[in-house]
């Protein structure tokens, strides 16, 4: 069981990287608007598909980040 | 002054618990709370976000792929014998909204592009002097040949108007952007 200060910090890390995860995809939003303006179509799709791959680890740690919170609470 | 919010008294000390008006004994607003935002809505929110950011992602996609599959009608737009070396006429094409600037260089190549800068989207003009395209805007130039931006601040190539010549006459194909 992680004690409430591991428990900060790793709240603190989780979301911080959730936050780089969530710039990544606004980066990628820009790279594949410029792309479809310049007609280069063939990257749109891996694009996509690398926002949605983003999307679930990011959903993925937001799941990590109630449970570990849940985890905390009841302690 | 309201009788429920007697002000100070300067000679009574400590003022003691603070009593609490009748109002806000039922209309109880708890700022601190309500602003008060734990880590975890504040990982929701990002993630909401990121949902958005990945559902703008596949828009575009969709945007992009649903371009490549668009078929063009060829449109009859001037005769090959009408423009002289060095010389341009504008059309309009795939819509009427799309203006358009047929050259030819002086070589006789016939090229035809977008009349539509990709830096703001003024319109450009034949230099064949020079051999390009040039956009009095910004003084961006593109090559006469390709397209390709030259000089200034476009980035991006005109896109190009695909042509066919049948006869005399031309006709606008396609547009490869």
């Amino acid at each position: 069981m992680e004690t409430r200060h591991q428990a900060v910090t790793l709240f603190t890390s989780v979301s911080l990287l959730i936050g780089v995860i969530v710039i990544i995809q606004l980066w990628l939003v820009a790279a594949a608007l410029d792309a479809l303006l310049g007609g280069q179509t063939s990257v749109l799709v891996p694009a996509a598909i690398a926002s949605a791959v983003l999307l679930l680890i990011n959903a993925g740690l937001l799941r990590l980040i109630i449970r570990l919170d849940s985890r905390v609470r009841r302690k | 002054m309201h009788p429920e919010y007697p002000g100070p008294d300067p000679g009574a000390g400590d003022p003691g618990p603070r009593r609490v008006p009748r109002w806000e004994e039922d209309f109880p607003i708890q700022t601190e709370r309500d602003h008060y935002v734990t880590r975890r809505e504040f990982a929701k929110f990002l993630t909401l976000g990121s949902a958005l950011l990945a559902a703008a992602n596949a828009a575009i996609a969709l945007v992009g792929l649903r371009r490549k599959d668009e078929h063009l009608p060829a449109t009859l737009i001037a005769q090959a014998s009408s423009i002289p070396p060095g010389g341009s006429m504008l059309f309009r094409y795939p819509t009427d909204q799309d203006p358009c600037i047929l050259v030819r260089s002086r070589s006789g190549e016939l090229l035809a592009y977008s009349q539509v800068c990709t830096h703001l989207s003024c319109a450009v003009v034949h230099d064949a002097e020079h051999g390009q395209l040039f956009c009095p805007c910004h003084h961006g130039c593109f090559s006469e040949a390709e397209g390709r931006p030259t000089a200034g601040p476009p980035t991006r190539s005109l896109p190009r108007i695909k042509m066919e010549q049948r006869g005399d006459d031309l006709y606008a194909v396609g547009v490869e952007v």
